[in-house]
């Protein structure tokens, strides 16, 4: 027993360096194709070359000059990009053209607002796409299915920002039209899983052998389906922060998704490529936490 | 659930009668002005009333109907042709190109999808007309949103690459062109085909995210996106509710997509 704990050990430890050494080398490279792509559309975009200070008449010829030259220096796109990695490296995220403010500043403050919408929204939306998926699995009930179908149905073809206007209408707190949105994907899928995981071998035995539907569900379907769920939360994060944007902007809530749109509304590049480039870290990282935990479940369940 | 899919598929071909008959449905022009009665209540001549401007919001739902329920399949089929070739390449070639197309997969998919849409149209002159303005929505769904469909058809291609009949079709002296042509393709036509299916809705929700935002189609070419923006005008909608109908038919049309795609997919 004892000779066979430390190979097993180290072989444990080698697939995790590996797994996490090909998640962080994959990070890194969506993280660096993402930064070019909002650099080439920050090079791209127009009124890139010009700059509010050369109107600035205060100044003189040779800083006019000086201004014009450092834009010459962008131009190179190679340079620019790179210039713009070190920053990013450097934890500078740049300055916002239209609100004239740091934009880890404004991250700072806006933030928090929308990870306690997400969290509230990820949360609601968990337990209400799980509890009708459940309900539906144990009760097998004609109406109730017919109710959560419906449910999922209408709030899948609901689009965020019409729905926040709907609930800005009757004055409810705008998190829970976030949750509303997240639980039809909860709901659709685990509801396939838990149907999948019942029609398997073992189930059906467990049922033939008179185990109760609680019983079949805690102890045979349940374990089955658990690791695939957890897949789901780091898609159910990405789908969060797509909904949260829109709800944000029509409810007036001071959160990154409003900033966002302002940044589009003004056209305000390095604020908008920062905050997508945030925003897919975050998600990026989501989604690798959620993998590992998926696989560690798996490995432990084998 | 039969009862079901037939009033949806019976609200799917209403509706495509009613976009294609719109020039004759619609009591005026999408555009015509009526300045004598803006905001007027629904009336035998204008079944909705007509909006700030004197429109006729009828003839505007028709015509938006019509531009939304026309060019999310257009965008569904530029996306669908883009995720075949993407997951395609990455399937038939596998290693190394199937890595890099992967990587390219992983990146559009961890971008939250209106991010990026908004970014890459904060990019784009605003000084378009509203023809334009309608196309370059549609075109950078369709562009930016082949990721998920691609990883889709990659595994697929992959499969099928395992496949025995592909080993002995190699083995027969195919390759290139003539592999993808006459096996592969016929085999991942499933496939592509409910990626088109499934990118319809997702598309007229997200044009209709981004109009209700004021990023969509610009005025005066309406979509059902861009009628969502009456909706901000949350005090007018208690004394006003036919205002939501735009909202109610958008998500009637949805859900029966929806309940013909849940059939599908158990067919798949």
């Amino acid at each position: 027993m004892e000779s066979g704990l430390l190979p097993s050990v180290t072989r444990w430890l080698d697939r995790m360096l590996r797994f996490w050494s090909w998640a962080v080398l994959r990070v890194v490279a969506v993280m660096l194709m993402a930064s070019l792509a909002g650099a080439m559309l920050m090079r791209i975009a127009p009124g890139f070359s010009s700059d509010d200070q050369e109107l600035n008449s205060g100044l003189s010829a040779q800083s006019i000059q000086a201004i014009r030259r450092a834009h010459l220096m962008d131009a190179d796109i190679p340079h620019f990009y790179m210039r713009y990695v070190t920053s990013l490296v450097r934890g500078d995220l740049g300055t916002s053209r239209s609100l004239n403010q740091p934009v880890k500043e404004l991250l700072r403050e806006r933030l928090p607002v929308t990870l306690i919408n997400l969290s509230f929204a990820l949360a609601a939306g968990w337990l209400l796409g799980l509890a009708l998926a459940i309900a539906a699995q144990l009760w097998d009930s004609r109406e109730l299915g017919f109710l959560a179908n419906g449910l999922s149905g209408t709030f899948i073809s609901t689009p965020a920002a019409a729905l926040a206007m709907v609930f800005l209408l009757l004055r409810w707190p705008p998190a829970f039209a976030a949750a509303l949105l997240v639980f039809p994907k909860i709901y659709r899928y685990t509801q396939n899983l838990l149907q999948q995981s019942s029609d398997m071998p073992h189930v059906l035995t467990a049922r033939a052998k008179g185990a109760g539907p609680w019983r079949v569900l805690a102890w045979h379907v349940a374990p089955v389906a658990f690791p695939q769920l957890i897949a789901l939360v780091g898609v159910s994060i990405s789908i969060g922060i797509g909904v949260l944007l829109p709800i944000e902007v029509v409810s007036d809530v001071a959160g990154v998704g409003q900033l966002a749109w302002h940044a589009a509304q003004a056209r305000d590049l390095p604020l908008l490529v920062n905050l997508t480039m945030v925003v897919t870290f975050v998600t990026v990282c989501a989604t690798l936490l959620s993998d590992a935990a998926q696989r560690g479940f798996s490995r432990s369940d084998a | 659930m039969k009862g079901v899919r037939l009033v949806a598929i019976t609200v799917l071909a209403l509706t495509a009668v009613t976009i294609l008959g719109a020039h004759y449905l619609a009591p005026a022009g999408y555009e015509q002005q009526f300045r004598d009665i803006p905001q007027a209540a629904p009336s035998v001549h204008h079944l909705l009333g007509t909006d700030d401007l004197g429109r006729d919001r009828w003839a505007r739902l028709l015509y938006g109907m019509r531009v939304s329920l026309t060019l999310a399949p257009l965008a569904a089929l530029f996306t669908t042709v883009l995720a075949g070739l993407v997951g395609g390449i990455a399937g038939y070639f596998g290693g190394w190109t199937e890595r890099c197309c992967k990587l390219l997969i992983d990146l559009f998919l961890s971008v939250p999808w209106l991010f990026l849409l908004i970014t890459v149209r904060a990019v784009l002159p605003l000084n378009v007309s509203p023809e334009a303005s309608v196309t370059v929505t549609f075109a950078l769904l369709g562009l930016l949103g082949w990721a998920a469909s691609a990883r889709v058809i990659c595994a697929g291609a992959k499969d099928l690459m395992r496949s025995e009949f592909i080993w002995m079709a190699r083995a027969s002296g195919f390759s290139g062109l003539k592999l993808v042509r006459l096996h592969l393709l016929p085999n991942l036509r499933g496939a592509l085909l409910a990626q088109f299916w499934i990118s319809i809705p997702v598309f007229i929700i997200a044009e209709a995210n981004l109009g209700a935002l004021g990023l969509g189609v610009a005025e005066p070419l309406p979509s059902l996106g861009s009628l969502l923006r009456e909706l901000q005008d949350a005090i007018m909608l208690r004394p006003e509710p036919w205002r939501l109908l735009p909202l109610a038919v958008l998500i009637v049309v949805i859900s029966s997509f929806q309940v013909l795609l849940n059939k599908q997919e158990v067919r798949s």
